[in-house]
């Protein structure tokens, strides 16, 4: 807030998109000894090394664009196989810092030949065609890649609004066909130097295997690779042609707009960042650092909303982090917390989504609901339950005094604001819910909080507690806008 | 046994929901449910949908077993086959031959369900799929007819599943079985109870789906108990979390809030009322725990006042591209114990013949092969179970076993030649909806000669 302050927006966007990505997961993993042979089938320091980054790290404008891109190009440890899944998933998040403000393009590729995404989506040992034994090639990732991580099932225009066909209905972007195409293209991928002694590979990209590499003719997206192309060369033109396809713009900025702004971003505004992604304003497409700078200065995200429909469902990970930032938590003994995918945490971990689907969906329409009757999406809601609802806030109840683990909060510089209630209040307002508690709710709290006296440091504390919960769980909160 | 109530007193029900007043605009949907007589149970039913997140590979969980269908299938995935004499345990002999000699084996983990279809609780549906209408395969061809959308998307296929339409939709057709129901149920509330998160099967047009956990509600304790040691901090919160909002995602949220609350109070207190069953359920595996809490919930009825209620499990990690033989036994044998488990339970409470518990998953998968597993499919083979049903049978017709073949679009992807909405159908049928009321829970039932598959004797 007070880099905002001194440097203004763009210049703290222009500080925050320079700045080098913070220290290390994969050295720190490393320095706590998880690499050991020993231990190649523990997946000890996956949580660890997340709550960390997202909890203490000063690049914050790239690790929440990395928290993004995991529930977009999502890979998690529910369903990765091998040694050492930690680790794995900490040269993806890493590969995601280091590509999440370059291009599209080269993203896409760093994503397809990851081994945590091999593994996820079984591109690695997938192999060409054998007659003989009837196999094919696998198209999982094929089609997930087509379906979530670049153009979507329908075919969009520049705004994200479904072009339609002559009966009416939405135009569908690819066919089963293309996957089977698609899947050709994607055979002949392996490890590079798999091995129990040591995680180095997984940081390598897949390695390719020609002898392994379907020679057949690839007809996917409108394009047709000759058989008998190389595999190298065959995967550069799929990814040319996904990268350079119209969809991919306004698909990934809708839910981009999604993950950082709100749920239900106007048809213009999903345009003007379209327009960023298909130029950056020198020549370059798919520029995702633009593209970042785009979605939060537009004035859809800078203007204060009216509409009673207006903004996102922060999610609960978003939640806890902010309780983390707000008081300086840390962890003294460098162990941190495990995962808060419980329903009793917060029902969703950083990394340990269900499925490649992410915990929720961009379309989830909210069934039985004034929302659901006008159409608006608010994807944070398929998660929000009578089970998880209550579950966040017990967990919240208890972190606040206790921690989570080892992560523990700074109130100190807290408790001589909290002899004042009002003061107490405001501030949890101001740092939580950017002064948006109406007055009436924040009459609420301080006349709630100023019913416990002032007179120890543990009621102090307890005010504080008790301020920072009401604003947690108050609906007001709840809903960034 | 089922009777027709005013359409007077369906609204109040409803009203006593919460979904009048501030938020009439949409309760809009009830006019076309009341005008079509919302119906009253006396005596009590249960259906409960456990669902195979991932599109469960049905070739090895209803695998061919006559010498020639056996030895296609072996032929067709080599690597993935089962062997052949780990079958014969599993071996169905149903009441009713298969014709042309054919022959079908559970997966050798099913063995709790080979014993429920012996025992004539179990029934197998063949080649089941989303359809929108009985659909040939030179009408798929000639793409003459419609076909559900998005086939072979996982999110997309669970959503027709569940729904008959793709994500986005906002009714399923065991919440608009709920529909109907509301009126019947003392609290409206547990009438269509999820103890495995947000599907949208168990949504209907006016019913929420409750969502508990497999351990029973979770009470807001900051509400219910003083905070921090002040009641009136806890008086605050509550207030806080309760209240109705003029923004309609806050508005959403406090409802959920005081409904979490509200039936934390009445369920706690109708479970605890209960003596512990003495089924014994695998307690270590997920699955096994919700099916435990829908069997307590059963148990529960009479204290809940509920006479019709749809139920809702599930498990993941069906999606099988890779470590089919690794994993799928696994998963099956959880389904196995769980499934057995809780029919046990329904006999223990003498409710065997109220409860219908049918599977589902996203689709079936390839026949072919592409190393270590298998890609999405469509067709796949369910099971129904339950005292109701007219077990050790088959109900639709084997399809054939072949890549390419009359019965697949592809790779052995099976055109369905049976309908979900035809088993939905069956199932809201036993359930007491009335034929005029089908197309309220199943839309496009109009284009189904057969709506019932007779699954239920």
């Amino acid at each position: 807030m007070l880099g905002v302050r001194n440097a203004g927006i763009a210049g703290w966007l222009d500080a925050q998109l320079a700045m080098p990505p913070s220290s290390s997961m994969w050295a720190w993993l490393v320095a706590k000894g998880y690499d050991a042979a020993a231990r190649r089938l523990s997946t000890i320091g996956l949580d660890e090394m997340v709550w960390r980054k997202l909890l203490t790290a000063p690049d914050v404008l790239r690790q929440r664009t990395v928290f993004a891109l995991t529930e977009l190009f999502v890979v998690s440890i529910t369903g990765l196989q091998g040694n050492w899944r930690q680790f794995s998933l900490a040269a993806y998040w890493e590969l995601l810092e280091q590509n999440c403000f370059g291009t599209y393009r080269n993203l896409l590729e760093k994503v397809t030949l990851s081994v945590a995404m091999g593994q996820y989506l079984n591109m690695l040992g997938n192999q060409k065609e054998n007659a003989a034994t009837g196999r094919v090639p696998d198209e999982n990732y094929a089609r997930e890649v087509l379906q979530l991580f670049s153009i979507g099932l329908v075919e969009l225009a520049a705004d994200g609004t479904p072009r339609l066909g002559s009966d009416g209905k939405a135009l569908e972007s690819y066919d089963q066909a293309t996957i089977t195409g698609l899947a050709r293209v994607l055979t002949g991928w392996t490890y590079d130097g798999l091995n129990n002694d040591s995680p180095e590979y997984l940081r390598k990209s897949m390695a390719h295997n020609p002898a392994l590499h379907s020679l057949l003719e690839k007809r996917f997206l409108g394009v047709t690779i000759a058989a008998n192309t190389a595999g190298l060369q065959s995967l550069k033109i799929a990814l040319d042609t996904i990268a350079n396809h119209p969809n991919v713009g306004p698909f990934l900025g809708r839910q981009l707009i999604q993950r950082l702004v709100t749920s239900n971003p106007s048809p213009a505004y999903v345009a003007r960042v379209a327009a960023v992604f298909a130029d950056n304003g020198s020549g370059v497409r798919g520029h995702l650092g633009a593209v970042v700078r785009a979605i939060l200065t537009d004035p859809e995200a800078r203007t204060v909303p009216t509409a009673a429909t207006a903004g996102k469902l922060r999610e609960p990970v978003l939640r806890f982090v902010q309780w983390a930032r707000v008081f300086n938590a840390a962890s003294a003994a460098d162990t941190w917390f495990g995962s808060t995918l419980d329903v009793n945490r917060l029902g969703q971990s950083p990394l340990r989504s269900p499925s490649v689907f992410n915990f929720f969906r961009p379309g989830y329409v909210p069934p039985n609901t004034a929302l659901g009757a006008q159409g608006l999406v608010v994807p944070e809601l398929q998660i929000t339950n009578e089970t998880t609802v209550a579950g966040y806030a017990n967990f919240m109840q208890s972190v606040l005094p206790n921690g989570a683990g080892d992560i523990k909060a700074s109130y100190g510089d807290w408790l001589a604001t909290a002899n004042d209630a009002g003061a107490l209040v405001a501030r949890v307002n101001l740092l939580f819910a950017a002064g948006q508690l109406s007055e009436a709710t924040v009459t609420t709290m301080v006349n709630a909080v100023a019913a416990i006296a002032a007179t120890t440091d543990t009621a102090r504390l307890n005010r504080i507690h008790a301020a920072t919960l009401m604003c947690l769980c108050a609906p007001e909160y709840l809903v960034l806008k | 046994m089922t009777t027709a109530t005013t359409r007077r007193e369906f609204l109040r029900r409803t009203g006593a929901l919460g979904i009048t007043g501030a938020a009439a605009p949409w309760a809009l949907n009830l006019a076309a449910i009341g005008a079509a007589a919302a119906q009253s149970a006396t005596d009590y039913k249960a259906l409960v949908c456990l669902f195979m997140y991932g599109g469960n590979d049905h070739a090895n969980t209803v695998t061919p077993y006559d010498t020639t269908g056996y030895n296609a299938y072996q032929a067709i995935r080599p690597t993935l086959a089962t062997p052949r004499e780990q079958l014969a345990a599993t071996a169905l002999t149903p009441d009713v031959a298969l014709p042309d000699g054919r022959r079908m084996a559970l997966a050798p983990q099913l063995t709790g369900l080979k014993v429920l279809f012996d025992a004539g609780e179990l029934g197998v549906l063949l080649n089941i799929g989303t359809l929108v209408q009985p659909t040939t395969k030179a009408q798929y061809v000639a793409k003459s007819v419609p076909l559900p959308p998005k086939l072979f998307s996982h999110n997309d296929q669970q959503s027709v599943w569940q729904a008959s339409s793709p994500e986005g939709a906002t009714s399923g057709w065991g919440g608009r079985v709920g529909d109907l129901f509301l009126s019947s149920n003392a609290a409206a509330t547990f009438t269509c109870v999820s103890v495995s998160g947000n599907a949208v099967f168990m949504s209907g047009k006016v019913a929420n789906q409750y969502q508990v956990s497999p351990s029973g509600s979770v009470r807001l304790v900051g509400a219910a108990q003083p905070l921090y040691g002040s009641q009136a901090c806890s008086d605050a919160l509550e207030a806080l979390v309760t209240a109705p909002r003029t923004h309609l995602i806050e508005n959403e949220y406090s409802r959920i809030t005081r409904r979490s609350i509200e039936a934390d109070a009445q369920l706690s207190a109708a479970l605890a009322a209960q003596p512990a069953l003495t089924t014994t359920f695998n307690t270590a595996s997920e699955i096994s725990r919700q099916l435990q809490m829908v069997a307590r919930v059963i148990q529960a009825r009479s204290a809940l006042g509920a006479r019709r209620q749809v139920f809702f499990v599930s498990i993941g990690g069906f999606d099988h591209h890779d470590l089919l033989l690794a994993q799928h036994p696994g998963l099956l044998t959880q389904v196995d114990d769980a499934l057995a488990a809780f029919h046990a339970a329904t006999v223990e409470l003498g409710v065997a013949g109220s409860v219908t518990a049918f599977t589902a998953s996203d689709f079936g998968r390839t026949l072919s092969s592409n190393g270590d597993g298998t890609d999405h499919g469509w067709g796949s083979h369910h099971v129904v179970i339950g005292g109701a049903v007219r077990g050790r049978r088959f109900y639709g017709t084997p399809p054939e076993v072949a890549v390419n073949g009359a019965d697949d679009v592809g790779q052995g992807r099976l055109l369905p030649t049976q309908a979900v909405d035809q088993l939905a159908a069956t199932l809201a049928t036993w359930f007491g909806v009335s034929a005029s009321d089908l197309p309220l829970v199943v839309p496009n039932i109009g284009n189904y000669t057969i709506k019932d598959l007779g699954f239920f004797a």
